[in-house]
């Protein structure tokens, strides 16, 4: 738990899956999250500046714009034109690489509770949320909707997909993307099993078309620590051959190997500037998603500070 | 093929636990579905295949080393012949049997039976290899094991035989397969050897049971038997027997003592001189002119007594080469004084001639340290019987019970009793008075008087039962005529007890005539006849003096007086309890022995079970006690050192397939022609460790291969995956 995040009591994805109730769950996740980041400054994702209009009572003093005020000594505040309508897509990896479970968990159920969650974040901002299902093509279809009622075919949706292997996943990103019209939000909630170079020129792909996107990199703890022991046969879930090996013989390679893709991700997501984020899921949901919003929060400051995004 | 532990066999079940765990680990192969496959290295895959052939390689090699190790701990072993394409060594297990009777020491100090014999047992140790079991046991008296299974070692054999020594026992010929055959079965060898090294003394082997040679046929169905002759010269002169003849065991006169000396050897020896010594110090000598090959010669020794105490007496002969039967020992209790009480149960006629017996002597005269007093039937009870050693009832009618208990205490503290019949004895009231008793007074029951007279009326003569008891022995030197005027008219019949015996009978199988036992320390004399002169004319002849002077010095005797044969046992006895928990014997050689007081009836009891050297031994309460010497003597029998040829051996052990050696080339030959059986134990436990350190360092290496080719494979990994090379 990281230091700065204020005191919650963590939700165990595995208890949340016993729930079984998804819209709950993001109601449980996201408001919990809420209450223990009261006081925090928790604006959504919108960054797309509008115009500006004059302060009226009753507007919150930190959407002045103390530069406007310096130079024509009146108060303006500044409004965002997503603030009050953007569209967030969520990208759901449904993949049979994303079924893999170490523990009760599978990266697909972890995937669907943060989507969920996400979902019911923007909802509560009076925001737009879409979604899309895609393994080795793109299963499923939403275009943003504003109700609830998508948490629900959220759930309705994965339950009715049967995954299949992927070969590539930067075909399904350039597909997703000449569905999404607008500048949205795009959340990418994959493990992102597959070629780093395969999968950055798909992201690139949302982002040169003007996409704010996110990635979540969902990844099993067993694949981030590799703590087998002993002869293990390893059966591919993406139809790959099965192996049988000593599994302590190979954990220095397999660290190395796995360590040096994820270092390839991040820094190709940096570089195109691609919100980025590694999640656990043995993980509380709840720490994921605060961990995140902090970190976005940071980065949006960051960049305010310089002035301009990429 | 011959296996010396089979049941070790057992073990290469074994071989089936690495076999196990190989397969268990190949079906420990845990699955599970995985979605980073991309990252898994391929190539360990393809070398885990190809461990699979090689660890079923090393796996073999592990079986392999185990099913080795297991034959050589079972010990395998091949008749020649038999696979000999296998390496094998030839190798048996030793048991030797060294004869260390006192004949083996016979000849030159360097070069006698026992050296000789030391010379073979390093010979048949030259023959051994180190680890090869070996078993040695000293054949004689006891039979001590000198080694039981020792591991074969030159040097531990050397310092074990340089302390080997010939003991004063002898051997016991029957005993030797038993006890060898005993010391085979406890021997784990592939082949078993048994090496009996012995002088072949005749007169063991022709004393031999029945059994002696169905003992060898047993013992070489387990074992290849050798005798290995180490006999010699035949010459041997031995004090053979050395005794107390007549006089008095008292302070101030003189004893005759009687040496006899046995010409062992097959040639005449002249001028003998047999020498006297009286602690150590030579007081009298006698020279026998000559001795004939295989005959006794006997000498009188005259000693002369100037202390009272224990008094230590040894013949001995000199010039020659076996010493240990050179000697021979007694032990006089040398008294101040001896006092005897005799009770006349008649008018007066039994003491008078008692008495007179008693103190017959040339001058006539009484000496004032020999006291002898007659005293009435009546007045008994007002004697005191302290100061008393032997008392002789002379035809008592009757006794009360307490004087029957106080008589028994009375011996039992190692006094004497002469007990006389006669006319007014009466049996019933004695029999009656004596059955009361654990142990009776007397050595036989009384019943009536029967008449012994021969058919003319003339009485019967006196006959020896026991020649050469000490009693018996001055009647041999009686004229014929003169020992046959003893005529016996009339006398008791009696029932003797089961632990009595007869020392004197009357001629022609007739009933006894004088009986003895012991009881407790002291010892008790019965005539069946009458002391005076109603029922035999016994008192009117030499006979009488000489007997009852006889009788007196036996009964005024002490037990230890009485030399013992090595291998007898000692012992001390006390009518009382002693302070002392320990009795304490010296052996001759310096030894302390401390054995505990145990009782033992009505009395206390210190046993040494078996004097194991020849000389004094000297017996002792306590510590801090003074000691009474106890003379030990070797057995005559063994001063027989002729020993058999080897025709005559091989004539006698015809049955059987014992293979004779008398030189060491002989042996040392013999035993490399019968032992033929390849032990290869070795050779397969050189071959398990060797398949055992190959394993190792194969696996080993194969185990470093692995980690330098997952290094040599990380960066063509990374090249792939796109990241940057460390």
């Amino acid at each position: 738990m990281s230091e700065h995040l204020p005191q919650t009591n963590y939700l165990d994805p595995e208890v949340l899956q016993k729930l079984g109730d998804l819209e709950l769950i993001a109601r449980e996740v996201v408001e919990g999250l809420r209450v223990g980041s009261h006081r925090s400054q928790l604006r959504g994702f919108s960054t797309e500046f509008a115009h500006h209009r004059q302060y009226a009572p009753g507007d919150a003093l930190r959407t002045i714009d103390w530069r406007v005020f310096g130079r024509t000594d009146r108060y303006y505040t500044k409004l965002y034109e997503a603030e009050t309508n953007f569209d967030c897509y969520l990208l759901m990896d449904a993949s049979a690489s994303m079924n893999y479970a170490s523990g009760k968990v599978s990266k697909l159920e972890y995937g669907k509770f943060l989507a969920a969650s996400l979902a019911y974040t923007v909802l509560k901002q009076r925001d737009s949320v879409g979604l899309s299902i895609f393994d080795s093509e793109v299963r499923a279809y939403l275009p943003p909707r504003s109700s609830m009622g998508i948490i629900l075919q959220i759930d309705q949706l994965l339950r009715e997909i049967q995954p299949t292997p992927r070969s590539s996943i930067a075909k399904q990103l350039h597909d997703i993307a000449l569905m999404i019209n607008r500048r949205s939000v795009i959340v990418v909630i994959s493990d992102l099993l597959s070629d780093a170079e395969d999968i950055l020129a798909g992201l690139d792909h949302l982002r040169f078309d003007g996409h704010n996107v996110v990635v979540l990199h969902t990844l099993d703890p067993y694949e981030l620590d590799f703590p087998f022991q002993g002869a293990w046969c390893f059966e591919g879930l993406e139809q790959e051959e099965p192996l049988t090996t000593q599994a302590e013989r190979i954990r220095a390679d397999y660290l190395a190997n796995f360590n040096a893709w994820l270092e390839t991700i991040r820094n190709g997501c940096t570089a195109s500037g691609i919100d980025y984020a590694t999640v656990n899921t043995s993980t509380p949901l709840d720490e994921v998603l605060s961990e995140f919003f902090f970190q976005r929060q940071a980065t949006t400051q960051a960049g305010a500070a310089r002035g301009a995004r990429p | 093929m011959t296996f010396l532990n089979p049941l070790l066999l057992l073990a290469g079940l074994g071989v089936a636990l690495p076999i196990l765990a190989h397969l268990l680990n190949r079906h420990r192969v845990q699955h599970t579905p995985w979605a980073a496959m991309q990252f898994l290295d391929r190539n360990v895959r393809v070398r885990s295949r190809q461990l699979r052939l090689r660890d079923l390689l090393l796996l073999c090699l592990r079986c392999l080393a185990l099913i080795l190790l297991v034959f050589a701990f079972a010990r395998p072993a091949w008749r020649n012949g038999f696979a000999k394409w296998i390496p094998g060594e030839a190798r048996a297990g030793v048991v030797v049997g060294l004869d260390v009777s006192f004949s083996m020491e016979q000849g030159e100090a360097e070069n006698n039976r026992f050296q000789r014999a030391l010379n073979q047992v390093r010979v048949i140790g030259q023959q051994m290899q180190d680890g090869d079991p070996i078993s040695i046991i000293l054949l004689g008296g006891k039979n001590k094991i000198l080694c039981r299974n020792m591991a074969f070692d030159q040097q531990r054999l050397d310092a074990l035989l340089q302390e080997t020594k010939v003991s004063s026992t002898i051997l016991n010929l029957d005993q030797v397969p038993k006890r060898l055959q005993e010391l085979v079965d406890d021997m784990k060898a592939h082949q078993k050897e048994v090496y009996f090294i012995t002088d072949n003394q005749a007169r063991d082997w022709q004393q031999v049971s029945a059994q002696f040679d169905d003992s060898l046929v047993d013992l070489q169905r387990s074992a290849n038997l050798f005798l290995v002759s180490v006999s010699g010269e035949p010459t041997n002169l031995a004090v053979t027997d050395f005794k107390f003849v007549s006089g008095a065991l008292r302070k101030g006169t003189i004893a005759r003592y009687q040496a006899t000396v046995r010409n062992c050897g097959i040639a005449p020896v002249t001028n003998v001189e047999v020498q006297c010594r009286v602690e150590d110090m030579q007081i009298d000598s006698n020279t026998i002119p000559i001795i004939n090959a295989g005959r006794s010669e006997t000498v009188s020794l005259f000693v002369p007594f100037h202390n009272s105490g224990p008094t230590r007496i040894t013949a001995k002969i000199i010039g020659d080469s076996l010493l240990t039967d050179n000697e021979r020992r007694v032990v006089a209790v040398v008294r101040d004084r001896v006092s005897v009480l005799c009770v006349d149960g008649t008018d007066g006629d039994a003491g008078r001639l008692v008495t007179a017996a008693l103190l017959a002597r040339g001058d006539g005269a009484q000496d004032e340290d020999y006291v002898v007093r007659s005293v009435p039937w009546l007045s008994l009870p007002s004697q005191s019987l302290d100061d008393v050693d032997v008392i002789i009832l002379a035809d008592l009618p009757e006794i009360t019970p307490e004087q029957a208990q106080l008589l028994s205490n009375h011996v039992r503290q190692g006094n004497g009793l002469v007990w006389f019949a006669g006319r007014e004895v009466k049996p019933t009231a004695w029999n009656e008075y004596l059955a009361s008793e654990n142990r009776p007074l007397l050595p036989a029951e009384l019943g009536n008087p029967v008449d012994t007279s021969t058919a003319l009326g003339a009485g019967r003569p006196l006959d020896a039962a026991m020649p050469d008891h000490p009693v018996c022995l001055p009647l041999r030197s009686l004229p014929e005529d003169l020992f046959s005027e003893t005529r016996f008219l009339r006398r008791l019949d009696v029932q003797p007890t089961s632990n009595s015996f007869a020392v004197l009978r009357l001629a022609g199988g007739g009933g006894p005539l004088l009986l003895e036992h012991s009881l407790g320390r002291g010892h008790v004399f019965q005539f069946t006849t009458s002391a005076d002169t109603s029922w035999n004319n016994m008192a009117l002849t030499p006979v009488f003096p000489m007997l009852m002077q006889q009788i007196v010095t036996y009964l005024a005797g002490r037990e230890y007086e009485r030399p013992r044969i090595v291998g007898d046992p000692l012992s001390l006895s006390y009518v009382e309890q002693p302070d002392a928990s320990d009795a304490v014997f010296d052996s001759p050689s310096g030894e302390t022995i401390s054995v505990p007081v145990q009782q033992y009836r009505n009395q206390f009891l210190a046993l040494l079970e078996n004097a194991t050297e020849a000389g004094f031994y000297t017996a002792r309460v306590s510590v801090q006690s003074p000691g009474m010497p106890v003379a030990v003597n070797v057995d005559s029998q063994e001063s027989n050192v002729a020993s058999l040829t080897n025709a005559e051996l091989e004539t006698k052990l015809a049955a059987t397939n014992i293979i004779i050696a008398s030189s060491a080339t002989e042996l040392a030959s013999a035993i490399k022609t019968t032992r033929t059986g390849r032990s290869s134990w070795r050779y397969f436990m050189l071959a398990g460790l060797m398949l055992l350190l190959i394993e190792t360092l194969w696996s080993s290496r194969l185990s470093q291969q692995r980690q330098t080719r997952s290094q040599a494979d990380r960066p063509i990994t990374n090249a792939v995956t796109g990241a940057p090379n460390a």
